[in-house]
């Protein structure tokens, strides 16, 4: 997926270039000045989300969403799915072992929804480049709906 | 300096960390190379498309498909724009701000981001792997019809008005510069310029637009102000002072 993407633009760019020159590169000048600004704070934030990862085990995951209490645990799982970024292929396997051992289905899609959709990690980031109100709505939407998409869920696979 | 105030309390952070746990501290660092890795295969891809979006897409083409007449249609284009990209949420963040500025309505930006961040293909392999394709089917199924739904929510909150207006203002310093500039081929720096306005030209090295004029639009307003900035303009012996204003 990658490197079909960089090929692709890459070609596209050499013949933008070609076409229009001068456009191109005062384009390309004005988001490499936005795109730097938002490295600065990625890139920060990455480290926090490093240290946060070694800081947060497995079994509090797990913990979270073996709890008993349906309701509970679902908003929990959106809760943590929210503050924390686990690439997706470490989440699957780590979901489906949840599963394997008798943890309940709702927490863990409600976990996986919010995981992808919310950004608390990135809501800065978000912020500065669409304002507080967009990125509060759009992240509190997705929330709400993680835990609609993890009820409804539990309604068609039963 | 406040854009760096997340870096230094990271920088504090770390060195903290590694003199109190060394072994924590190998930990992180090892866990952030991975983002790192995946932000720095995608983020040089994310500045081209930008650009080639800046260049080549006209607005009127956007305004049609994505923007607030589109519809369905829009929505369903939406999503399959999202969900070709690849890399993390974030990277959606630079194309969404021009796709914006080209005229995408508010309930499609948030179907681009939201779809950007949940339907990719690789992913959707991957969880069917581990948790089974019907699992996999219904959760995507139902993210998707909980994505347009949200994207028509999202618009009864947000004004695109509010959040033009935010772009706007962060971007006040590129407009500046878009709107003056300074021709470095043919500048010869003879700083006739910098004399006469100092507030907005400055010499370091070559001759700048300085960038902390915020106000240039209500500035642009002022008579006097685009009297002598005209004068200069026409007194620059190169004529490297270009401009591109519409004045009343």
């Amino acid at each position: 997926m990658t490197v079909g993407l960089w090929s692709v633009s890459l070609i596209a760019l050499l013949f933008s270039l070609y076409k229009k020159p001068l456009e191109t590169k005062s384009a390309l000048g004005m988001a490499s000045k936005m795109i730097k600004n938002m490295l600065i704070q990625i890139v920060g934030i990455l480290f926090l989300i490093g240290f946060m990862l070694s800081m947060l085990p497995p079994e509090l995951i797990k913990g979270v969403l073996g709890s008993s209490n349906q309701l509970f645990s679902t908003v929990a799982g959106a809760l943590l799915g929210s503050v924390t970024i686990i690439p997706a292929f470490v989440a699957f396997p780590l979901v489906a072992s949840f599963l394997k051992l008798g943890a309940s289905v709702l927490p863990a899609i409600a976990f996986l929804t919010t995981l992808t959709m919310v950004g608390i990690a990135t809501f800065p980031i978000e912020k500065e480049a669409f304002g507080l109100k967009f990125t509060l709505v759009r992240n509190g939407l997705s929330f709400v709906f993680a835990i609609i998409i993890a009820f409804s869920m539990g309604v068609i696979l039963r | 300096m406040k854009k760096f105030r997340v870096l230094i309390g990271v920088a504090i952070l770390y060195v903290s960390l590694f003199v109190l746990f060394p072994a924590k501290g190998q930990e992180s660092l090892f866990n952030t190379w991975y983002y790192i890795k995946e932000m720095l295969e995608i983020m040089p891809v994310i500045l081209v498309l930008t650009a080639l979006i800046e260049v080549w897409v006209p607005k009127p083409f956007i305004e049609q498909h994505l923007g607030e007449s589109s519809g369905l249609k829009g929505n369903v284009m939406s999503i399959i724009l999202g969900s070709i990209s690849a890399g993390p949420i974030y990277a959606a963040f630079p194309i969404s701000l021009s796709l914006i500025k080209k005229g995408t309505s508010i309930e499609n930006i948030v179907i681009i981001i939201s779809a950007w961040a949940v339907v990719k293909v690789p992913m959707l392999a991957n969880e069917a792997k581990f948790l089974g394709f019907k699992f996999m089917s219904i959760r995507w199924a139902c993210t998707v019809i909980a994505i347009v739904v949200m994207g028509r929510l999202a618009k009864r909150f947000v004004s695109k008005q509010e959040v033009l207006e935010h772009i706007k203002s962060q971007e006040n310093e590129r407009v500046v510069s878009k709107k003056i500039q300074i021709n470095e081929r043919t500048c010869v720096k003879c700083m006739l310029c910098v004399k006469a306005m100092p507030e907005l030209f400055e010499y370091n090295g070559k001759v700048l637009i300085t960038s902390l004029l915020d106000e240039i639009d209500t500035k642009l307003t002022d008579n006097d102000f685009v009297q002598s900035l005209n004068n200069v303009a026409d007194r620059c012996p190169v004529k490297a002072i270009e401009m591109q204003l519409s004045l009343e």
